[in-house]
């Protein structure tokens, strides 16, 4: 399977008159835009912003963060099982704007219990330097729905009209020449016979919590059922995977489906020829014993002869349980002399060492810990506040202190945090 | 700056262990390793108290050494508080954690002590102190005074403490975030990389050992056996009356299940975050079977059923919370007379 992404770097989003891409700057006709999100009835209106790196200004809730692809016509549909049918994703030719997302808001507080402001994006100052969100250029849609709707519906109108938006704007570099391109093929020539077989285990969901309806995590499907299967890396990237409506099922974003920090770092070792990205299985974690007792094999058993690996990643989705299912996968991987390293957060709220894990394997001994349960930030005010109501818009305000893991991408979960638990 | 300094008998010169049952005694100036440490504390440093106590001494009169040995030290005006180092002397080491943690927490002035990794002194007090990691051998008394010199002054002066690998203390078991330059997906690849080619790699958290808990004794006979039910799923009356958080929770309660069989969605909530609660809404017997247990109660398969349940909630609680929580349930467990416990989770 082999992907091309065309890359159109963008510098600076404008408003104006007939969306295009100018060079790197992306007009951007809200009028437009309008009619495509009001085609949804469940959306009564909509306003968009630009937020700039560096700027002072903060956006929140975060419903969550897409980067504008589209794909080049004749290949796969874009956003297969949610904007169209769900084809196979991950070959032919994909536009992509470069340095920039479309970024859509929440309308609601998740409740105290999470903190009451949601993931934040915030553009300038030492809590925007932990993320890469802070590095791009947002166009930022805020939605206002129609207030009858169940939680379900609203988040689906959210994720619709997010998509559509993103495609819209990526179309606009069909006509352009791409700054610079990449091919992604993890074709295994024979020549590389001796270079490990590495997988990706990826779980997308966890069934702490019922999918809600309409929710669309795998090409569309909501994961109810969902045994462990295999992907292409190309198919990650390309569409296949979105994160849940949930927001306590946290730290992933389309974002980095669409740029996967791990599945990136195998295709770069696997072109400098230091493994063999053999490919990738996507599961979830477990709602009980027997549920986890079958996912896991499914998994490891995946891995080992669909995939033949001689190492596995491992990265979960969410808080404790899916802890436990990363850590029975590995451990069935590590009894077949599958080698393993795994991605954790910290789940230490008493800062220590004893708390952090949630099991005791000795095979399972090569742990990514990200952290955050020990930073919080002071949030100063800012210059200008994105938010759906004055009621949220007032939450935003600041000075206020959040944690790390409400900064969305500081404590990201697929590979892109930058933060580390040190022992001390 | 005014320091204070604490030795045991040996270092003091008093004498080996013929000499430990040493009172304590307050040496004006230094004394021993002091004479070495002052100098290394920077110019304006000096030792005006030496603390020498016999090991025996300190350790079995633990409560009253304490004491007296905290009432010389405020009124030596001291602003910074050195013990040992004690190297693998164990007696010596509990001692000087001991005071050490007292003096941090009663005086509130920096301490620094020094001990080997294997000192029993360490293990017991390793997580509240700054030890410096001094080895086994008293030899090497100049380094070891230099590298507590060096932390000392960096509490004194609130500059930030490196890891115990930079700054030479044993590592303390606790967890700080940093910002490193690599992403987590980088490390993650990196570290299987090296483990599948057999090279070194450092695991970002070690794993943690924990003594096996015994199994109770079997119930002698379930049919007279008073049995209670505990939660960790959150279920708590309307109005959650004790508080107890959704997250990380600090706090337990009993609910009363008199003359009740049957347990009602309507007069119960859930205060736990971790799980999709709109089952047990429905019908809290999904997480306190009480009415399964009301009819093993009546066909005489259990003797009784406690008239209260026990609840909490069991997400992301660290253990510090738990081992407590565990503690408190099983002496209201005890104190009831309760023969037999289930525990039903989310």
């Amino acid at each position: 399977m082999r992907l091309t992404l065309a890359f159109h770097p963008v510098s600076e989003i404008r408003f104006g008159a007939g969306t295009r891409l100018d060079g790197s700057v992306l007009m951007v006709d809200k009028d437009e835009l309008y009619r495509l999100i009001l085609q949804d009835p469940r959306i009564e209106s909509a306003d968009f912003e630009i937020a700039r790196p560096g700027e002072s200004c903060r956006a929140g809730p975060v419903f969550d963060i897409v980067e504008p692809r589209a794909k080049e016509l004749g290949g796969s549909p874009d956003w297969p099982g949610v904007l169209g049918a769900p084809l196979t994703t991950g070959s032919g030719t994909t536009h992509v704007l470069q340095g920039m997302a479309v970024t859509s808001l929440r309308e609601q507080s998740p409740g105290e219990s999470r903190g009451a402001t949601g993931y934040i994006l915030e553009m300038s100052g030492e809590a925007a330097a932990g993320s890469h969100y802070s590095t791009l250029h947002h166009l930022i849609i805020v939605p206002h729905t129609n207030a009858d709707l169940a939680a379900h519906s609203r988040h689906n109108a959210y994720r619709l009209a997010q998509l559509k938006v993103a495609v819209q704007l990526a179309r606009t570099a069909f006509t352009s020449r791409p700054a610079t391109t990449e091919v992604l093929e993890n074709s295994l020539n024979h020549d590389r016979a001796d270079l490990p077989r590495f997988a990706y285990v990826g779980q997308i969901f966890s069934r702490q919590r019922k999918p809600e309806a309409e929710e669309s995590v795998l090409y569309g499907a909501d994961t109810d059922g969902m045994l462990p299967t295999l992907l292409h890396p190309n198919e990650w990237l390309d569409g296949a995977v979105l994160p849940s409506y949930h927001v306590s099922l946290g730290g992933a974003e389309t974002y980095f489906y669409q740029n996967h920090p791990v599945i990136s770092a195998l295709y770069r070792r696997h072109q400098a020829r230091e493994l063999n990205f053999a490919g990738t299985v996507a599961t979830v974690a477990s709602a009980d014993n027997l549920d986890r007792e079958r996912s896991t094999r499914f998994a490891a058993n995946l891995v080992k002869w669909a995939l033949k690996a001689d190492a596995a990643v491992l990265t979960k989705y969410g808080g404790g349980v899916p802890h436990s299912d990363l850590s029975e996968t590995a451990r069935l991987l590590e009894c077949d002399g599958i080698k393993t390293s795994v991605q954790v957060t910290d789940l230490a709220r008493d800062h220590r060492v004893e708390s952090a894990l949630l099991f005791n394997y000795p095979e399972v001994d090569a742990i990514v810990c990200i952290g955050g349960n020990s930073t919080a930030w002071k949030l100063p005010p800012v210059s200008r506040v994105i938010a759906a109501n004055s009621g949220l818009a007032e939450l935003l305000a600041g000075p206020f202190e959040i944690n790390s893991l409400n900064v969305v991408g500081v404590a990201n979960q697929q590979g892109a945090s930058r933060l580390r638990s040190m022992i001390y | 700056m005014r320091v204070v300094h604490y030795l045991n008998q040996f270092f003091a010169g008093l004498g080996g262990e013929e000499h430990a049952g040493a009172p304590l005694e307050a040496r004006a100036g230094a004394t021993g390793p002091g004479k070495l440490l002052e100098p290394l504390l920077g110019d304006e440093a000096q030792i005006v108290v030496t603390l020498v106590c016999g090991d025996n001494h300190a350790v079995e009169n633990q409560q009253v050494f304490i004491a007296a040995a905290l009432e010389k030290i405020r009124e030596a005006k001291a602003e910074l508080f050195i013990a040992g180092p004690c190297f693998l002397a164990g007696r010596y080491g509990m001692a000087a954690g001991a005071l050490c943690s007292a003096v941090q927490a009663e005086i509130a002035i920096p301490v620094i002590t020094g001990m080997a990794r294997e000192n029993p002194g360490a293990d017991l007090y390793r997580e509240p102190l700054y030890i410096v990691d001094s080895g086994e051998n008293a030899a090497k008394m100049r380094e070891v005074l230099v590298r507590m010199a060096r932390l000392a002054r960096k509490l004194l002066d609130h500059e930030p403490i490196g890891l115990p690998e930079e700054e030479g203390y044993i590592a303390r078991g606790l967890i700080r975030d940093q910002f490193v330059e690599k992403t987590s997906g980088e490390r993650l690849v990196e570290m299987a990389l090296a483990k599948v080619r057999g090279e070194r790699f450092e695991s970002e958290m070690p794993r943690t050992a924990f003594a096996p808990v015994p199994m109770a004794p079997a119930v002698k006979d379930l049919r007279k056996a008073k049995v209670m039910l505990i939660t960790d799923g959150g279920l708590v009356p309307k109005g959650n009356p004790d508080k107890i958080e959704g997250s990380a929770a600090t706090r337990w309660g009993a609910y009363s299940l008199k003359d009740c069989t049957d347990l009602k969605g309507e007069n119960y909530e859930i205060s736990h975050g971790g799980y999709d609660p709109q089952f047990v809404r429905q019908d809290p017997d999904r997480l306190v079977p009480l009415d399964v247990m009301r009819e093993l109660e009546s066909e005489g398969m259990i003797g009784e059923l406690c008239e209260q349940f026990l609840s909490t909630s069991g997400l992301a609680n660290p253990l510090s919370n738990t081992r407590r929580i565990g503690r408190e349930m099983a002496e209201k467990a005890k104190s009831l007379g309760i023969e037999a416990i289930i525990l039903t989770s989310t």
